[in-house]
């Protein structure tokens, strides 16, 4: 029977595989409430390190996170850390034990992140950046 | 007597000095005491521990007597000598909360000379932080000190935590402290009341006549401008402040001493620098404008690049100079340290911690431990502990001794090249910030890069300056603004404590009002609520200071912090917001700045009316008055 920490390992080895081919991976299905997701998304902190949209110091938004890939990896990843404390202990993402984050929720969460799109116009078609960016031309 | 930080004190320790001190003065006072008075618990040693007020104290303190008319007679007030000291070594403005312990040298203040509250002008703080961190921004802003005025104890202590910011700033100011030991509240006085912030101030000192205080006065000024620079505090007593002066002048103000390189290192490092083939000045802050100008002349000179700190703080080498740009130490074959680390020499004024050193065997410093001079590699042999403002006058002057045709062609030719690659440098940072400003552009709530993008187009051709710290609204300035000038940013929280950014850059706008320049301040919540009461000082002294809420309704880091914790608690995190956010109710800041007498306009969640705010912030300020716009942020 594989351990915890043999799972993870392969989940994380197929998470590093998959960040790698992001471009030809196909994202897995969606089985949570995007809605409560929302709600889950605020009370439990998300945007405070991922940005009310995604954006922050660390993006979600436009499917850039291979943890993102499928919802297996999204829970493998938020538990792994808690039953192996300090598998990661550089990493500053708090840990989500299933006992204090349930997988319903989780699932919402992750089926609320996959929603996070951001389309900004170009650089050149923002006045204020076109500004910035003529001024230091002109330098 | 003066009593002065560096003192000698006969052999016993400052400690014993201290508590003998403390003992003989409360023994002192025991004859002053009204005979009515009621008696204080007198413990097995003897020494009464404390005294209830007496009835002719408190009735002062309930301001229903007048000071003795023998000091309201006095012909030339001492105050006015004070006052008078002040204006010759220019000191702009005295920050002050009333207090009941200087009603002598604020009468002065306010009615001395020709042309009376000028030179200094007193300014009304809400608050003795807010007075301090108004120095504290303007010092930093200027290079040059203004006095903050506090009430003995009691207005110490208010002021104490904006004391301990400074020191770690290396702010230069004089703070004054009222303190009547003879007709008030035992509560506010003491016998060594410049204890109460001796751990983080570098020098004091309690004249006991008017004579002494003038001196005084100018010896905390010279101390306060004389590297370290640093808090410096005079105590005031009432007495000393009505004295009649008679026929005493002010005492002719010498200027300090600054220590210097020799003329023999000045001729090494000038050799070393003129025959590298890429020498470079690695520059960090100075303490005025003027090494700025020198450490530019410098670097034409030699055709030197240039790495600036101007970006992160105050007082460094201008961003846009052709010089500046990111040409790497491993490529440079001389680099030289201006108040920062250099390879082949550095000039170090010297440290905050010199000041710890030389007190710590008497005081201990109550286990304040001196700062840390953050620096890449390890002080070595090259290290010279010596101002390096002072000292380029003697580097120039080397320089250009060993200056010939062939020198100034190879600097000519460098110093193209170094526009040219420094240019290009630039253009590629400023294009990779803008593809991460435009992330998040439409984003509700508004994104802190847009605040920052929107403002530069408004503001790029004014002067201007960044007053309050910009860390927690992730410094989007760093990448997308020029930082120019001495006081371009002011820099972060020095001892990474709150309640600072708003008073210190009230401070960066008195300074600003008088030079026709706006002062900026994206404001975090969290910081903004510890003094808010400095809006109502920019509103009455019509400060041009354009403050922007960086409102993410919370203490953000600590909520990250408490998120972490409860995570590897496994204990979730849904709870973490408790005591860590700004909800329930939410805060209004434009109504609260209104209140205060500030236009303001907001909340703004909504990115596109943000642009049309900052313009109408903008003109306000131009317009000589404080404006507040409230944006609701991204959390960072």
């Amino acid at each position: 029977m594989k351990t915890y920490a043999d799972k993870l390992l392969m989940t994380v080895s197929g998470l590093l595989f998959l960040m790698t081919a992001s471009a030809q991976v196909e994202f897995g299905p969606i089985s949570g409430d995007a809605a409560l997701g929302k709600t889950s998304y605020y009370d439990y902190g998300c945007y405070g390190c991922h940005g009310f949209g995604g954006i922050g110091r660390k993006n979600l938004a436009n499917d850039v996170s291979g943890i993102m890939f499928r919802e297996d990896i999204f829970l493998t990843y938020l538990r792994g850390r808690s039953e192996l404390n300090p598998l990661f202990p550089t990493q500053s993402m708090p840990n989500y034990p299933a006992d204090s984050l349930s997988d319903a929720d989780a699932l919402d969460i992750y089926a609320y992140i996959r929603t996070f799109k951001d389309d900004p116009p170009d650089v050149e078609d923002i006045p204020a950046l076109k500004a910035i960016l003529d001024g230091a031309k002109a330098q | 007597m003066i009593k002065k930080t560096d003192q000698e004190q006969g052999g016993i320790s400052r400690r014993e000095f201290l508590g003998t001190s403390a003992a003989a003065g409360a023994a002192s006072i025991l004859p002053t005491r009204s005979e009515a008075a009621p008696q204080a618990a007198v413990p097995s040693n003897g020494v009464p521990l404390s005294l209830p007020p007496t009835d002719e104290q408190m009735a002062r303190e309930l301001g229903d007597t007048l000071p003795p008319s023998i000091m309201r007679a006095a012909q030339r007030p001492g105050s006015d000598l004070i006052v008078q000291v002040l204006r010759d070594l220019e000191i702009e403005f005295v920050a002050s909360n009333p207090g009941s312990s200087f009603e002598g040298l604020q009468e002065s203040l306010i009615n001395y000379g020709e042309i009376p509250n000028v030179m200094p002008e007193f300014i009304s703080a809400m608050h003795e932080e807010s007075a301090v961190d108004m120095a504290h921004g303007y010092g930093k802003s200027e290079g040059r000190p203004i006095c903050a005025l506090v009430q003995g104890t009691i207005g110490l202590q208010h002021s104490a935590m904006a004391i301990y910011q400074a020191y770690h700033g290396r702010a230069p100011m004089v703070i004054l402290v009222g303190r009547d030991d003879k007709h008030f509240l035992q509560a506010h006085t003491a016998d060594d009341v410049a204890g109460i912030v001796r751990s983080f101030t570098k020098w004091d000192a309690h004249p006991v006549t008017l004579a002494e205080a003038l001196p005084a006065i100018q010896e905390a000024y010279r101390q306060a401008v004389t590297p370290p620079c640093a808090p410096t505090v005079v105590i005031l007593d009432t007495e000393v402040q009505k004295e009649e002066a008679g026929d005493m002048q002010v005492p002719v103000y010498v200027p300090p001493v600054i220590p210097t390189i020799t003329e023999q290192q000045a001729d090494e490092i000038a050799a070393g620098l003129m025959s590298a083939a890429k020498p470079r000045l690695s520059v960090g802050r100075f303490r005025t404008p003027e090494g700025i100008k020198r450490s530019v002349e410098l670097a034409e000179l030699v055709g030197a690049s240039v790495e600036t700190k101007s970006q992160v703080g105050p007082m460094s080498f201008p961003q846009s100079h052709p010089l500046v740009g990111p040409d790497a130490d491993d490529e440079s074959d001389y680099v030289l340290g201006l108040e920062a680390s250099g390879a082949h020499a550095a000039l170090h004024g010297p440290h905050l911690r010199t000041l710890t050193e030389r007190d710590l065997t008497s005081i201990n410093f109550g286990g304040i431990r001196p700062p840390v001079r953050p620096r890449r590699d390890a002080p070595g042999q090259n290290d010279l502990t010596a101002d390096a403002e002072a000292s380029l006058p003697l580097l120039i002057s080397a320089v250009k001794r060993r200056a010939n045709s062939k020198s100034r062609k190879t600097v000519v030719l460098r110093t193209r090249h170094h526009t040219d690659v420094n240019h290009a440098a630039r253009l590629t940072a400023i294009e990779a910030a803008l593809e991460k400003t435009r992330e998040g552009w439409n984003a509700s709530p508004v994104s802190t890069a847009r605040i920052y993008a929107e403002l530069w187009p408004l503001i790029k051709d004014l002067d201007w300056c960044i007053g309050g710290p910009s860390r927690f609204s992730s410094s989007h300035h760093m990448q997308l603004w020029d930082h120019d000038k001495p006081y371009s940013y002011l820099g972060g929280h020095p001892a990474a404590a709150l309640g600072y950014g708003l008073g210190a850059a009230t401070g960066a706008a008195l300074a600003a009002r008088e030079r026709d320049r706006i002062v900026i301040n994206v404001q975090t919540d969290g910081d903004f609520n510890y003094t808010p009461g400095a809006l109502w000082t920019a509103a009455h002294h019509q400060l041009p200071m354009l403050t922007i809420m960086h409102n993410n309704r919370a203490w953000h880091m600590e909520l990250m912090y408490v998120q972490y914790m409860a995570g590897v608690r496994g204990r979730g995190t849904d709870r973490a917001h408790i005591g860590t956010t700004l909800r329930d109710p939410y805060i209004d800041y434009a109504k609260l700045a209104e209140g205060y007498g500030v236009k303001a306009e907001g909340p703004i969640e909504d990115p596109t009316k943000l642009a049309a705010a900052l313009a109408r912030g903008v003109d306000a300020v131009r317009n000589g008055e404080p404006y507040l716009i409230d944006v609701i942020t991204q959390p960072r």
